[in-house]
């Protein structure tokens, strides 16, 4: 009995259940890591939403919750660009929020009561865990290795490059978007590997899926058209790449067609119609393929050729008239600025000043990616080895990849999946070879490769590395050697990757942190302290004008109308916020009164040294309103005769009579003894005098001065101007001033 | 002595002529000026033709460029800009023959308007003025020049052309017409039934290297290193390839995160490459090698290029990154 149970575990270690089970554990504790080496910044502050886009999809969401789909679906928000509203459900990707909305009701069916807040700040971390799963699916479609798919589960876990959109409260697109990505890739591949039009359909469902969560999904629409044209370039067409790419794109298209805010684009732009050209040409060949086994002849393959590359010149030539003719709607600016890389700089401010929009430096890569960017091309080599039609989407996947991340910070996110496949392919690959208790015979091998030596001529198609047969390492010396340094290198990669998550990306950007010179930390929040000035002293339809970043966080947290927000679909709108705030009073006043505006909001770091302020960004609203009216405002202006951008008194007119600059600096002097007013942000002294608003009142100045509220003041009772009505009072209240002001203190709570 | 006072007379009537061409009305001055564009445009002005055109009062509106294209200057930008303001202005009158938006383009040069550029106090060049008409349904409140802004390098004609239709509302803006590249069109159709031609000579050469995976590998893997080393940040941004260090050396470095030189961005594709070849080595071609002697050997190489460069790396990328505290020994 009892040695019998013994055999039983001892068969156990070595069964194909235990093995399973063991896999299960390791890809649930990946999860686990996944999840937890996101969580930092809710231990070391709270449960927020950070930075910006997330507090419009937190707003978002919770409207899902109140108000149920269908209002979700038609919701017009006139709480936003006023006065014009915004369209908001028909212009946005929805998946997003929907599952939030699908988790937080699940879990009350459950009777599991669950703040919304909470599902919205944890939904990156859960879904990184599912994007570990992912990777370890489709890694384990690539190779054979059995630690390969578990290897590439932990790199996707804990890379920065994907844990930079998916920490816990960035609630953004990419939260969810990877996952999908990564799982629409592995059913592609799936469906292409067995012809099989139920992964396909899978496949085509995700796809619909990623379409309503992220606008990043022509990724994939450009994508798998190009591994199908590879594929066929190679020769390599086959009935199985006939029904997959067939499957996904018609049912695919339908769905993606479902979503208001794509509608008819499938059809129209230009950046889907590779897709749709590919499916054409897949047609043509399917007929060929069908008329050749109908008339079997010598000449067939000329015919072919000839056939179907004219076919392919015609459809090519056909998109161009269309697209010159203006049928199909030219690409889309952002895309544009993918290809020609300097469109964006000459026509459209708007896209060059996001930070996101930047091309990425090397150290990023290394940043983002650590040993895994040089691992990354080992990969894509041993795919050569096989090449299968999966290996010759990994090798597409690269080069796509990483030519886009090249030219695109944010597109760092698409590659991360690719570069985690491939580098766990290398590292697989030099773990089983090295890890290998047998030692080959050497005078075995010798044999054997003369035996193949004297066979061997064929298999030209193959690497030449690889022409030799294959023996192994000998001794164990070295085996010792190769996999110590690769456990080195994996500990310093997980050293790496929590260093960098827990210094450069788990920073809410609502509240700000601190060292003190004690080492103690120090919390800065003067975001939501003004944020919640707002929401308790003034009226319910306020509106405030603000630059358009800080938009969706006025309408998050304070819940008041802004101008313009961060989904800047109006570049007019937004020009003409930027042209309020850098023209001079009298221009600002009567824009301010034509928008209704009751506060005007900056945000000024000089206290802090807080560089991320208004007069940073200045020369972007400068530019943006520039683009819209060239006559009035001039970007020479703001700079003095030399070409410097300064705002100390060798600042010129234009910058100091602008309205930010005004807002930015106004009382400011009252902080200092006279004559001493250091901006901290741009290192420079102030001038003794500081500038006078005439239109505007001072409402409220956080803590730390971050944030600065304006009141606009009303038209004057008396009929006269702002400036003649602001200088008699100044006249008379020379004497009293002094005594009705109360002595500044330090707030301590 | 009879001839004096018919000479004196004509010297008078001469020099009335001249008084009198100095005080021509301003309808005079446009069709004399527009005479000379149909002829050669933009028309080219010395310092005595450019204060009769742009005199005040004046029913016309002028362009005038003052431009310095001798190579003595050594006016890039000049030079750059001209064949645009040419194009421009030629365009621009051959569209509007009957002189209907009454524009008069000129183009004053350095070297024959020294006194022009001394009055106007100029210390640059390329300066492009637009005087508007003083009299006239057109006349602009302020009889003051306007000023192009070159500030952001060379323009091309069209974005002159919009700033010029925006200065003249309700007037004829004939569109700038580029003429057909007759060289480049030619030359484009010579080479491509050139390489037409060439592919079909050499199809049965060229397709055992097309299908040759060696080389499909090694173009990709290539590429893969270029991209990750920063290389589109380059091409975008036109970044120089190494920079003074202030103290007369060469720094190949750049210093800060967001920042990168080109030679630097070569360095680190070479470090990528060593590392993914030593990477390479070890999985496919070191467990190939028959001899045990001559593996042990192959392995230790590969393994000590491995660590050392990868150390190298790091060192280089604390380098941008002062913060970071990760090291491997021999460059610490």
């Amino acid at each position: 009995m009892s040695a019998n149970s013994l055999q039983v575990l001892a068969a156990a270690g070595k069964g194909e259940s235990t093995r399973t089970a063991l896999r299960v554990i390791i890809l649930c504790l990946i999860a686990a890591a996944a999840v937890s080496s996101r969580l930092f910044s809710v231990i070391r502050f709270e449960s927020i939403i950070h930075e910006f886009d997330p507090w419009f999809n937190f707003r978002a969401t919770k409207y899902l919750v109140a108000n149920g789909f269908y209002k979700f679906w038609d919701w017009f928000d006139d709480r936003t660009w006023h006065p014009l509203g915004r369209v908001t459900g028909g212009t946005l990707y929805p998946g997003l929020m929907v599952t939030s909305g699908v988790i937080y009701h699940a879990l009350r069916a459950l009777t599991i009561p669950v703040d919304i807040r909470n599902i919205c700040v944890l939904l990156a971390p859960a879904f990184s865990g599912l994007t570990a799963f992912a990777a370890y699916l489709l890694t384990n479609e690539m190779t054979t290795s059995n630690s390969a798919g578990l290897l590439a589960a932990a790199f996707m876990g804990i890379a920065p490059g994907y844990i930079s959109r998916s920490v816990a409260g960035s609630y953004d697109n990419e939260a969810i978007a990877i996952f999908l990505l990564v799982f629409t890739f592995y059913l592609w591949i799936k469906a292409l590997k067995l012809g099989s039009m139920l992964w396909g359909a899978l496949c085509a469902l995700f796809y619909g899926y990623m379409v309503a969560s992220w606008g990043g999904y022509a990724f994939i629409t450009c994508l798998l058209p190009l591994h199908a044209l590879v594929l066929i370039c190679m020769g390599r067409y086959s009935t199985r790449l006939y029904v997959a790419y067939c499957t996904w794109y018609a049912l695919g298209t339908l769905a993606s067609m479902q979503i208001p805010f794509v509608g008819f684009l499938p059809v129209k732009t230009s950046e889907h119609m590779p897709a749709l050209g590919l499916f054409g040409f897949l047609q043509l060949l399917a007929f060929l393929d069908y008329v050749r086994s109908a008339l079997p002849s010598r000449q067939y393959q000329t015919f072919l050729w000839l056939f179907a590359g004219g076919t392919f010149g015609l459809g090519l030539a056909g998109l161009v008239i269309a697209t010159s003719a203006g049928i199909i709607a030219p690409w889309g600016g952002r895309f544009y600025s993918l290809w020609d890389t300097s469109y964006a700089k000459i026509h459209i401010p708007i896209i060059a000043s996001v930070s996101e929009h930047q091309p990425t430096a090397w150290p990023a890569f290394f940043f983002d990616l650590n040993f895994l960017i040089w691992l990354f091309p080992a990969g894509v080599y041993l795919c050569f080895q096989q090449l299968a039609d999966e290996h010759v989407f990994i090798v597409v996947y690269a080069l796509f990849g990483s030519y886009f991340a090249g030219v695109m910070v944010r597109l760092m996110l698409t590659l991360t999946p690719v570069v985690c496949v491939a580098a766990a392919i290398a590292i697989s690959t030099v773990l089983d070879t090295y890890l290998d208790a047998r030692s080959p015979d050497p005078e075995n091998a010798k044999a054997e490769e003369a035996v193949e030596g004297a066979t061997k001529k064929a298999s030209k198609s193959g690497l030449k590395s690889t022409t030799k047969p294959l023996v192994g390492i000998y001794s164990y010396v070295s085996k010792g050697v190769v996999v110590t340094a690769m456990t080195l290198y994996l500990l310093l990669f997980v050293l790496h990757c929590t260093w960098v998550t827990s210094n450069a990306y788990s920073s809410p950007s609502v509240v700000l942190a601190s060292k003190l010179a004690d080492g103690s930390q120090h919390i800065i929040d003067d975001y939501r302290e003004a944020y919640q000035w707002l929401r308790q002293n003034t009226k319910d339809d306020a509106k405030i004008m603000s630059w358009w970043d800080y938009g969706y966080q006025i309408g998050g947290m304070a819940d008041r109308p802004t101008l313009v927000d961060n989904n800047t679909w109006n570049n007019t709108h937004i020009a003409t916020v930027g042209k309020a705030m850098s023209s001079s009073e009298e221009v600002s006043y009567p824009i301010m009164r034509q928008h209704e505006v009751d506060y005007v909001l900056v945000v000024f770091g000089a206290l802090l040294g807080y560089s991320g302020d208004d007069i940073n960004k200045f020369l972007w609203m400068v530019r943006i309103a520039e683009g819209i009216w060239p006559d009035e405002v001039k970007e020479r202006e703001f700079f003095t005769p030399r070409g410097e951008y300064r705002v100390d008194d060798q600042a010129s007119e234009t910058m100091k009579n602008s309205l930010m600059y005004k807002m930015s600096y106004y009382n400011y002097n009252s902080l200092f003894p006279p004559g001493q007013a250091q901006d901290r942000v741009r290192q420079v002294r102030l001038p003794e005098v500081g500038p006078t608003l005439n239109v505007l009142d001072e409402a409220f100045t956080s803590e730390n001065w971050i944030i600065r509220i304006y009141k606009v003041k009303d038209l004057d009772n008396l009929g006269r101007d702002h400036a003649s009505a602001a200088a008699f009072d100044r006249g008379l209240k020379k004497k009293r001033a002094a005594k009705k002001r109360a002595p500044r203190v330090l707030r301590v709570e | 002595m009879r001839w004096l006072p018919a000479l004196l007379s004509a010297v008078t009537l001469l020099g009335a002529r001249s008084s009198l061409a100095a005080k021509k009305t301003s309808e005079e001055r446009f069709k004399e000026f527009h005479a000379k564009s149909l002829t050669s445009t933009p028309v080219k002005l010395a310092d005595s033709s450019y204060k009769q055109l742009t005199g005040a009062p004046r029913d016309y509106t002028v362009a005038v460029l003052l431009t310095a294209l001798d190579a003595r200057y050594g006016c890039q930008l000049c030079r750059e800009f001209q064949p645009e303001w040419d194009l421009l202005s030629k365009s621009w009158i051959k569209g509007d023959k009957a002189a209907e938006s009454r524009l008069v383009f000129g183009t004053l040069d350095f070297s024959d308007g020294r006194d022009t550029f001394m009055s106007l106090g100029l210390q640059t060049a390329p300066v492009l003025l637009f005087f508007p008409p003083t009299a006239g349904p057109h006349a602009a409140a302020s009889p003051e020049p306007i000023r192009y802004d070159f500030a952001n390098g060379a323009q091309t004609a069209e974005q002159v052309h919009t700033w010029l239709s925006r200065h003249m509302p309700d007037r004829p803006h004939p569109s700038v017409k580029r003429p057909i590249n007759w060289v480049k069109w030619i030359s484009t159709f010579v080479i491509v039934s050139g390489s037409i031609t060439g592919a079909y000579v050499l199809w049965p050469y060229a397709l055992p290297i097309i299908q040759n995976r060696n080389v499909w590998a090694a173009i990709s893997l290539i590429s893969i290193l270029l991209f990750t080393s920063g290389h589109m940040f380059n091409h975008i941004r036109k970044v120089p390839y190494v920079a003074s260090n202030g103290k007369g050396g060469v720094s190949y470095f750049a210093g800060g995160f967001q920042n990168q030189y080109g030679m630097e961005t070569q360095v680190i594709a070479a470090i990528y490459g060593v590392l993914s070849f030593a990477a390479i080595s070890l999985v496919v071609k070191v467990p190939r090698i028959t001899d045990a002697r001559t593996q042990g050997i192959a392995i230790f190489a590969w393994g000590s290029i491995l660590f050392i460069m990868y150390s190298f790396l790091l060192s280089i990328f604390r380098m941008k990154n002062a913060g970071y505290p990760f090291s491997l020994p021999p460059f610490m």
